[in-house]
């Protein structure tokens, strides 16, 4: 299969399912939300490495935010239950809580699981901090110096999928970049999905484990290093001299499908010489998105 | 409209209390079944809900009272369930320890909407009553929890020893409002003027009352303007005879 000229693999991209809450962040103006937001969804890339995968999923019109501001969607991600929890009053604590003007809301209403992040962040209040109840919704206001800080009570939670990826392989390192942030921009503002790395786009891509230790979780991929080409059993089809992966973590499959497609669509372009994508074999991950299946139109 | 409309067949010439009707769960009754909830009537005794009004509709969570009510008192009493909208007024003690649901009340409300039945500690325990009209005096006094919305004037002693739970008046609220509250809140987006128990703390924007007033203007199409989402709020706390947690938002031009 290829795509203006572009070789799709046959291959697939293997993900996990993941636990998934949305936080709807609002504030005076759109740049206190997005100060806030940036904050909280910094040193979020990888569960491997930060606990927590987060990103920016997209800006809110006025009309969306449940107190007419102006305001940013926020999906933040992690491997269990207990962890996700944990993760988001630690870091709406350490960085909207401070942030000024900002207040915070579940974004995942209909989500029978809720977590307590409002019930356990109150206490910054010390005593002094009240709730109201609007729309059958318990909220916290937490005095600070500015005024109040409003938190929803309980976030939403549910299953996700992280780790959704495809390798856009090119002939130059420029050719990949500007592949890379066509994908990335392409995806930007999709409902449902983020892309965790920096400005979506990833150089390092792993591989399960390690040659040289026992103890690493993660390596280089060394099979996708034009470097190694010659000292490594190569996946790259001749020509090939640099590699950036796109990973799209999502709120369902549905989602992440159709980024893959927006995105891969969008790689597609001069220097690029092939689209493959991550996978561990499909051992490690139960969800497999099929590059070519998702390019025919069809689902996961 | 989809539930039930309850017609006032006559005219009430005597006070009606109809504190029965409603209690309790209510939702699933049928017209039939809601028509022999009781009611009783000030001079005449005990009467069925059907011998005063004409049921009719499929019970869908809500239920419409058309005709003139200010003699029908208690109407919504211990409610906990589903929707119930009046054409009208009403007389005393609408949604009298409402506990759940929804009561919108299109005209006046008499004295004590909200309130906690005399005797009794707790008023509204949750749900929101709206009234369009103005409500009389200690509407929501001793509310534990909930929402009371009054669109004009609020009558005197509005929240009169709440212990939390939330008043919005829209018009003037007249005096003592908020008096011996322990933890409530009075929003007043008209005139107010709070008890001398009550210390005044500064003046901002609330964002849970944007989040308040957002939802009142699209779930109930109440008239909240750009001034009241926008605005500044002076925050009294009070009241310092009591617990002192209890405040007085006043929307202010300055």
């Amino acid at each position: 299969m290829k795509i203006r000229g572009v070789f799709i693999e046959d291959t697939f991209a293997e993900a996990f399912t993941m636990r998934v809450a949305r936080i709807v962040i609002t504030a005076r103006s759109s740049r206190w939300a997005r100060t806030a937001a940036l904050k909280l969804t910094g040193f979020a890339t990888s569960v491997i490495g930060c606990k927590v995968e987060a990103g920016i999923e997209r800006e809110l019109s006025l009309s969306e935010t449940p107190d007419g501001r102006p305001g940013i969607s926020v999906l933040l991600m992690t491997m269990s239950k207990d962890d996700l929890g944990k993760r988001l009053i630690e870091r709406i604590g350490q960085t909207v809580l401070p942030c000024p003007t900002t207040a915070c809301y579940d974004g995942l209403p209909d989500a029978p699981e809720r977590v307590g992040v409002g019930s356990a962040l109150r206490f910054f209040g010390d005593g002094f901090q009240s709730s109201k109840v609007v729309g059958g919704e318990r909220f916290w206001r937490i005095p600070v110096m500015e005024g109040e800080f409003l938190i929803q009570e309980k976030f939403g939670m549910v299953k996700g999928v992280g780790g959704g990826n495809f390798l856009i392989l090119a002939r130059s390192a420029d050719a990949a970049l500007a592949a890379a942030e066509a994908a990335a921009d392409s995806v930007a503002s999709q409902s449902g999905v983020i892309l965790p790395f920096p400005g979506g786009v990833v150089r390092s891509g792993s591989k399960v484990g390690a040659r040289s230790s026992k103890t690493m979780i993660a390596s280089t991929n060394d099979t996708f290093c034009p470097t190694l080409r010659a000292v490594t059993r190569t996946a790259l089809p001749e020509g090939v001299n640099s590699v950036l992966e796109i990973v799209i973590d999502g709120t369902d499959a549905a989602a992440i499908v159709t980024a893959m497609k927006t995105g891969i669509d969008a790689a597609c372009q001069d220097g690029v010489v092939a689209i493959s994508a991550g996978n561990y074999g499909g051992k490690l991950g139960p969800h497999h998105f099929y590059l070519r299946k998702i390019m025919r139109g069809a689902t996961e | 409209m989809s539930g039930l409309v309850a017609k006032l067949k006559e005219p009430l010439r005597q006070r009606a209390d109809l504190s029965d009707v409603l209690a309790g769960s209510w939702t699933t009754l049928s017209a039939r079944e809601l028509s022999d909830r009781p009611v009783y009537l000030e001079r005449d005794g005990g009467v069925r809900l059907g011998d005063l009004f004409e049921l009719d509709g499929h019970p869908q969570g809500r239920i419409r009272f058309v005709g003139q009510l200010d003699q029908a008192d208690r109407l919504g009493a211990g409610l906990i369930e589903g929707e119930v909208i009046v054409e009208g007024g009403v007389g005393r003690e609408a949604g009298l320890a409402q506990a759940g649901g929804r009561i919108d009340i299109g005209g006046d409300a008499g004295p004590r909407a909200g309130a906690a039945p005399l005797g009794f500690k707790r008023g509204m325990t949750g749900g929101e009553l709206i009234v369009r009209g103005s409500a009389g005096a200690e509407a929501g006094a001793a509310m534990r929890r909930g929402l009371l919305v009054i669109l004009h004037a609020a009558g005197d002693r509005a929240g009169l020893g709440m212990i939390a739970g939330t008043v919005v008046v829209f018009g003037s609220a007249g005096a003592d409002a908020g008096l011996w509250s322990k933890r409530g809140s009075v929003v007043a987006l008209g005139g107010i003027t709070p008890p001398p128990t009550y210390s005044y703390a500064c003046t901002f924007q609330p964002v849970h009352l944007r989040l308040l007033l957002t939802r009142l203007r699209d779930g109930y199409g109440l008239p909240v303007e750009p001034r009241h989402l926008n605005g500044l709020y002076r925050r009294y706390s009070g009241d310092m005879a009591e617990l002192g947690k209890g405040e007085i938002l006043a929307w202010t031009a300055k």
